[in-house]
């Protein structure tokens, strides 16, 4: 096993633990926060290294393969939660609900073959960065909403562990959700205008309607008609919690099931 | 006077106001992005991808904005979420404009050509300004890289072409990196091939000096052919570059280039010839001299004025929305949130 795969392996083993302890302290009633915090940041630390070993021997970013697409995404959600979860003390409990999410990325990234990719010629462009960048804050920001309006639905149908009991109410979750949202809207913008940038320059056009901008679209204007719902009709907890999570389950599709259907060039995900 | 006057306006903005009232509603604007989403979702399936639909629910966006910017005192309170919808009826605007007036097409150019406005295929806006005669450029010649797998990587062209002043510019273009003249963007594509350069020696009259472009290579390793017609004679020939060579090893990085080594067959009718560079062949009208092997490359060439401008737009949106939400939340932390 190379290097760079037991960095990845030990980063890993370390969200895993954040996320068991995240688990088990949310059965138990308990709030070992610092140790949760420090196993996150810890996983991301060693991620950081398995990425940094590969980026140096390939010369080129997790951009290209599936394998490099999982991880990074891995890694940037993971830090997203990590930094919302240090700053947002009513997110804490919800990693309960995020870490097993993380969980089903992690499972399919150790499955995917760590095969090598070339990068293409129209990579070769600082909005590479700009655009996934953008792209990660954004499904970062929807996730941790996502954990949010987990903890809404399982106290709504009674499966809430002991530990979710000390949240504010559903009302005051649903709110800091939403705000999640807000900056994950913020940031698909900015996406997909940095996006529009770099295809101009890559395939002579700022936009074609291929399967991936037409969806990524699509998923911008389901979380605009949410944010304009949300703010014009007094929603139910609930409903609101159920609506980001069924955006983010539209914008996982998107830039992990479209590119997999999709002969256009722009690949996203693969 | 003065004030007669302000004071008969503020009851007819009023009832301005109550007669958009309906126009300006908030649900509507939430039919209409619905809307919005189910013309995207007819135009992807859609063979004919007409942009009638999307324009006509965009126009209906577009009222409703205006209205509810007129009707609604929340916009004329609120400065950041009234430049941020402003700014959206800006993008829906500048992007019609940039529909009826862009261009986008294809041109090849031999190595020493100059381009004189001439496009292989394109589409273009109705009230496009052709002004693509103005915009002439001299391909020098390109290099291309290629990876193991023949993975092509970077394309290097390099150009020259006088600016404003008369001047000559020289530079290197590629897949990423536009030439921009007279506000036309063009750049290298991966359609380039090899491009036998022939002189035509008419029995009587001038001779003519041009390139016939072979099928784009690698692409079409095995298919290296063309059929032609002489210029000013109705005669046709088939012509096929043969040469041993493996240009491109699938093995090992490689440049793209022409064969060291190669001949030229050269089909008149019935009869079969082969062509080194600087040897003639006698026909029926002429003499057909083939002085050698070049390279053509293909460009893509895309014009609309609007890009800066709904770039700005965009910028301005997600500022003004960031700066509305970021006032908002203000009130009350995240942690109280």
């Amino acid at each position: 096993m190379s290097a760079e795969l037991l960095w990845l392996w030990a980063a890993l083993l370390a969200y895993v633990a954040a996320g068991s302890l995240a688990i088990v302290a949310a059965v138990m009633n308990r709030r070992p926060e610092r140790a949760i915090l420090a196993l996150i940041g810890a996983g991301v630390a060693l991620h950081s290294v398995a990425i940094a070993l590969r980026w140096a021997r390939l010369e080129h970013g997790p951009f290209v393969t599936l394998f490099e697409i999982l991880s990074s995404n891995v890694w940037s959600l993971t830090l997203v939660f990590a930094i919302a979860y240090w700053r947002v003390r009513a997110v804490r409990p919800a990693a309960a609900v995020v870490m097993p999410i993380l969980f089903m990325l992690m499972a399919w990234l150790v499955v995917s073959s760590p095969v090598e990719g070339r990068l293409p010629p129209t990579y070769h462009t600082l909005w590479l960065y700009v655009h996934v960048a953008f792209g990660k804050v954004f499904l970062g920001s929807a996730l941790v909403a996502v954990g949010l309006s987990g903890v809404v639905l399982l106290r709504a149908a009674g499966l809430a562990p002991a530990g979710f009991g000390a949240l504010p109410g559903a009302a005051q979750l649903e709110e800091l959700a939403f705000r999640f949202m807000v900056l994950a809207f913020v940031f698909e913008t900015l996406m997909l205008v940095a996006g529009a940038i770099w295809a101009q320059d890559a395939w002579g056009r700022y936009w074609a309607w291929d399967p991936l901008e037409t969806w990524s679209f699509l998923t911008w204007l389901a979380l605009a008609f949410f944010l304009h719902l949300r703010t014009s009709v007094k929603l139910a907890p609930q409903l609101g919690a159920c609506a980001i999570i069924g955006l983010f389950v539209l914008a996982f599709l998107t830039f992990f099931g479209v590119p997999f259907v999709s002969t256009a060039p722009h690949k996203g995900a693969i | 006077m003065i004030a007669i006057a302000l004071h008969r306006m503020r009851p007819a903005g009023a009832a301005l106001r109550r007669g958009l009232a309906p126009l300006a509603s908030l649900r509507l604007t939430l039919v209409f992005i619905a809307l919005l989403g189910a013309a995207v979702v007819a135009t992807y399936l859609s063979e004919l991808r007409s942009p009638w639909p999307l324009a006509a629910v965009l126009a209906l966006i577009a009222v409703n904005l205006a209205c509810a910017v007129l009707a609604n005192a929340v916009f004329r309170r609120q400065t950041p979420l009234l430049v941020f919808h402003l700014a959206l009826m800006a993008i829906a605007l500048l992007v019609a404009a940039g529909r009826l007036t862009y261009l986008k097409g294809q041109l090849e150019l031999s190595t020493g050509e100059t381009f004189g406005g001439e496009l292989t295929q394109s589409e273009s806006g109705p009230w496009h300004r052709w002004g693509l005669g103005e915009a002439r450029f001299t391909s020098l010649g390109f290099t291309i890289a290629y990876h193991p797998g023949i993975k092509r990587d970077r394309t290097e062209n390099t150009v020259v072409w006088n600016d404003g002043t008369g001047r000559q510019q020289r530079g290197v273009i590629g897949d990423n990196q536009p030439l921009v003249l007279n506000g036309y963007r063009f750049y290298t594509s991966p359609n380039k091939g090899f491009a036998p350069l022939f002189t035509w020696y008419p029995a009587q009259g001038a001779p003519h000096r041009g390139t016939i472009h072979l099928p784009s290579y690698p692409m079409n390793e095995y298919r290296q052919a063309l059929e032609w017609t002489v210029p000013g004679t109705g005669i046709t020939l088939w012509t096929m570059l043969q040469f041993d060579e493996v240009l491109l090893d699938p093995g090992r990085a490689s440049q793209f280039r022409p064969p060291e080594k190669h001949t030229l067959v050269v089909r008149a009718g019935e009869a079969r010839h082969e062509l080194g560079p600087g040897q003639r062949l006698a026909l029926a009208q002429g003499v057909l001299a083939y002085e050698g092997l070049t390279t053509w490359m293909g460009y893509n060439v895309f014009y609309d004025w609007t890009m800066p401008w709904v770039l700005a737009a965009c910028l301005l949106a997600v500022a003004s929305l960031a700066w509305h939400f970021a006032r908002k939340f203000a009130a009350r932390s995240w942690s109280e949130a």
